[in-house]
């Protein structure tokens, strides 16, 4: 390794942009909230499973280190449960700034299944305004690729048997709303505003 | 008592015996239930991810704007994510920013909302409006005897915080005991299930189902309840997952609150839903159904 390589390989990148787009995103505010007191991590469900705890994800984002926020999978893990909600000090609603670095995320090319999940709902939610439960569990088959397909309608065999036997998965679509046209209408004003207002 | 309801997609699919049975239970118990017309998908957790936390915000406010439309009644909900993402959306529109906002593209839909409307969970409702008495007062049928384990979940409690406990709720077991139940006491009664997670990374929610099963079963419990589409359908449809992966031989059915009154005010087991269970409740339940 040259020197040149060696010093490139040892120099922590920051990016002060990273951390600007992030608090002018619509939950940026809370980002800047955070007082690094480290109950989050402690109530959070799933934190033995996250690569970076929710704190440190917020210590990042304010260092500008873009890449290893982005890349860490403490944002597909986030449940909602609220439980840091309920006891953060500064009220600090973690699940909102997760979901806009999802959102980031995506923008910056990473891929995740929960992703595929929530893009697969939104279509569907667009299409009918309303969601069709075993719609959705096709159309994300189809979304993550037919080999991965195949293993999650084997690994899942049981509990898709149980969901059918039991009526619990409409095989027809609800009816949904009666102009979804309209509520497209909506979404396509609230997305420009939003941009207009500097989020998303 | 009068409400305007918020069905919610799953009250269409997963949870039909929830809206079903909690329809019926409102009628003995002479709440008035009046569906929101043309209501939307609330977008749940979900949404946000890919259109942008305002976008999402709009969407679910349609369905608030709607019910404005219908009268000055609280908007009842009975999936937990609903009241959460409703609920969170509600308190926004006091921001005269994003209440003008809001209602810019709301108007894309000839809609506007004023924010005046509360957002409600049926069983707040019920225990906080109706109040334990009145609840207690229609019970034919005492379920004595019966060990239930009220599972709360998550969100129900801690989304908002605007009833019961989030550290230490005590609604769900009240209406238990109310039934004639015996509440049992579990360690994992407020852990989260993980959600749709359960379709993503089934071996996370796995996982998390584990020991929430187990805690219940230690307690000695005949059943679950809770109030939750997601919980219910993760701790049932998944139960059979969990054995797989833990060698365990768990038969606990799993019942939204709603059937367990059904039962106990004597209707029949179809308005209590029983057959859409997945785990059989019919042994556990046998001399009530």
């Amino acid at each position: 390794m040259s020197e040149a390589e060696a010093k490139e390989k040892a120099t922590v990148k920051y990016d002060s942009e990273f951390t600007k787009k992030v608090y002018g995103m619509e939950n940026g505010k809370w980002v800047k909230m955070c007082m690094q007191c480290g109950i989050c991590p402690t109530t959070c469900a799933l934190r033995e499973k996250m690569d970076l705890s929710p704190r440190r994800i917020i210590q990042l984002i304010r260092a500008g280190r873009k890449d290893e926020v982005l890349k860490a999978n403490t944002m597909w893990l986030c449940t909602s449960c609220y439980t840091c909600a309920c006891r953060c000090p500064r009220g600090v609603p973690m699940m909102d700034v997760m979901h806009d670095l999802r959102h980031l995320a995506v923008e910056n090319g990473i891929k995740h299944n929960s992703q595929s999940m929530a893009e697969v709902y939104e279509k569907d939610v667009t299409k009918r305004g309303r969601i069709w439960e075993g719609g959705l569990t096709l159309n994300y088959g189809l979304k993550i690729g037919l080999g991965n397909a195949i293993k999650m309608a084997l690994d899942m065999q049981d509990v898709g048997k149980g969901l059918m036997l039991h009526r619990r998965l409409p095989l027809l679509p609800p009816k949904g709303v009666k102009d979804p046209a309209k509520l497209r209408e909506v979404l396509k004003r609230a997305t420009e505003i939003a941009q207009k207002e500097g989020g998303h | 008592m009068k409400y305007s309801i918020y069905p919610g997609c799953s009250s269409e699919g997963t949870a039909i015996s929830y809206h079903h049975s909690a329809v019926e239970v409102a009628k003995v118990l002479g709440i008035e239930l009046k569906e929101i017309e043309d209501w939307n998908c609330c977008g749940s957790t979900v949404l946000s991810s890919v259109t942008g936390q305002f976008a999402a915000d709009v969407l679910a406010s349609r369905n608030l704007a709607l019910a404005e439309k219908m009268g000055q009644e609280d908007v009842v909900t009975t999936c937990s994510s609903c009241y959460a993402i409703l609920g969170n959306v509600n308190k926004k529109f006091a921001d005269d920013k994003f209440k003008y906002n809001a209602n810019d593209a709301l108007s894309k839909d000839s809609l506007s909302y004023d924010g005046k409307l509360k957002v409600r969970m049926l069983l707040d409702v019920m225990v906080s409006d109706l109040g334990l008495e009145k609840i207690a007062a229609k019970v034919v049928k005492p379920l004595k005897g019966l060990k239930v384990a009220g599972y709360v979940g998550c969100q129900t409690v801690r989304a908002l915080r605007e009833f019961d406990n989030c550290e230490n709720p005590t609604f769900l077991d009240n209406v238990i005991e109310c039934l004639g139940a015996e509440p049992v006491d579990f360690s994992h009664k407020l852990k989260c299930c993980t959600g749709i997670m359960a379709m993503t990374s089934p071996e996370v929610t796995i996982s998390a189902l584990y020991p929430i099963l187990k805690s219940a079963y230690e307690a000695g419990a005949d059943l679950i309840v809770t109030p939750c589409p997601l919980c219910q359908m993760n701790l049932d449809a998944f139960q059979i997952k969990v054995n797989k992966a833990y060698g365990t031989k768990y038969n606990i059915p799993v019942l939204f609150f709603t059937q367990l009154m059904a039962l106990a005010y004597g209707l029949d087991r179809k308005a209590a839903g029983l057959d859409y269970c997945i785990v059989s409740p019919n042994n556990a339940l046998k001399q009530w159904a």
